[in-house]
């Protein structure tokens, strides 16, 4: 059988570092923007439940591959907006998160990082062992 | 030269190579390609709605595949058994020691099956350079050339390439045993042999076919396929994966922390 090997590569495995069963939809006030590689980060200022503001992180793609799907440095997403990020939980638990779609304050929704699992190995390995 | 004209005509004959660009008798693979990809178009047109990587408007849908998985219906990789361990040792502990997590570069073939970074080929009637963003590593491949007898083992090996018709193939040696080939954990020895072959089949479109020779560590030559998409308008930007790399730090607080990989 013929299998075409379409892939795309993360720089690194979403399984290491972040856990698939642990979505997460935050509401906050980008307080800043790292466009730095291999990955892009922001920082979001999110109320809990009793009002106290926590800064939460989160991780994306890196500058060229945000810019060649459309994303503008310090245009679309600025440092004051109010935007709401879906994306998934660091295993270790602290506050930081890897990043997928991004809802700007105009609406529109943009991906910023990649799906969940990418480049953590698939359902099966590449072996199989007897 | 006439035999090479009849060649071509009949080949032609067979695909859609009536665009394809052609320098010195031969195909002219020139361009600016994204590699792991049969979808046409430029740079966002193929990748803007799902996001690269993606497969749909749904965030929450899974991951097209990455270098590190296995598609389905492809048989396992030949691997000996005790290197087939080994590997599953690496996925069991989801690709943390991947080397490009540490930005050392991705080796072949992966550097030319990933998806998202483009490279760009420059080719002269005497060789083809081929340029990756990603990890910013390249290959200057000479025409008719054999490989020297003094080799360093490097991480993108020793390229020459010749044509065999409307192919253009690349034969690799001379690879040190520091990057993995198709797959999460698929490790090699530096005794590697790569046979690459890029046949420009449209304008668009380049399809690509290697094999992988590595007596220490397989136990037959491992086949795989591919395809490259041209991106007309794409330029290739700079990539220092050095300036911010987090990884390290995490993977080593979560292996101290006694980390549990379960999927």
């Amino acid at each position: 059988m013929r299998v075409l090997f379409l892939v795309a590569l993360l720089h690194h495995s979403f399984g290491a570092e972040y856990d698939v069963k642990q979505p997460i939809t935050l509401t906050g006030t980008v307080t800043a923007i790292e466009w730095t590689n291999p990955h892009t980060h922001f920082y979001l200022d999110v109320k809990d439940a009793s009002g106290k503001v926590v800064s939460w992180k989160f991780e994306g793609y890196n500058p060229s591959v945000l810019q060649r799907t459309g994303w503008k440095r310090n245009m679309t997403m600025k440092v004051g907006d109010v935007i709401t990020v879906f994306g998934w939980r660091a295993r270790d638990g602290g506050n930081w998160a890897h990043s997928r779609e991004i809802t700007l304050p105009d609406g529109r929704k943009m991906f910023f990082g990649p799906p969940a699992g990418t480049g953590d190995g698939g359902s099966r390995p590449a072996v199989e062992v007897k | 030269m006439r035999a090479t004209f009849i060649l071509a005509f009949v080949w032609c004959a067979h695909v859609s190579c009536a665009q394809v660009p052609r320098l010195g008798g031969h195909p002219d693979l020139t361009g600016v390609w994204q590699g792991g990809s049969a979808t046409p178009g430029n740079w966002e047109e193929a990748n803007g709605g799902t996001g690269v990587g993606g497969t749909g408007r749904n965030p929450n849908a899974s991951a097209v595949l990455s270098s590190n998985d296995r598609p389905a219906g492809r048989e396992g990789a030949p691997y000996q058994d005790w290197a087939a361990k080994k590997v599953l040792e690496s996925y069991n502990r989801r690709g943390i020691d991947d080397p490009t997590a540490q930005c050392l570069p991705a080796g072949v073939p992966r550097t030319v099956t990933l998806g998202l970074f483009p490279q760009q080929f420059i080719q002269t009637p005497t060789q083809i350079v081929m340029l990756y963003e990603y990890m910013h590593v390249f290959r200057v491949i000479p025409f008719n050339a054999k490989h020297p007898d003094d080799l360093i083992p490097s991480y993108m090996g020793n390229p020459v390439g010749q044509w065999e018709g409307e192919t253009l193939v690349v034969d690799s040696i001379g690879f040190n045993d520091k990057t993995w080939l198709a797959g999460t954990g698929t490790f090699h020895s530096e005794a590697l042999h790569t046979v690459e072959r890029f046949t420009r089949i449209s304008k668009d479109r380049i399809d690509y076919e290697i094999v992988m020779e590595d007596p220490k560590v397989l136990t037959k030559p491992w086949k795989l396929t591919s395809s490259l998409m041209r991106r007309e308008g794409t330029r290739l930007e700079e990539y220092i994966c050095a300036e911010n790399n987090l990884d390290p730090g995490r993977y080593e607080k979560l292996l101290k922390d006694g980390v549990k990989f379960t999927r």
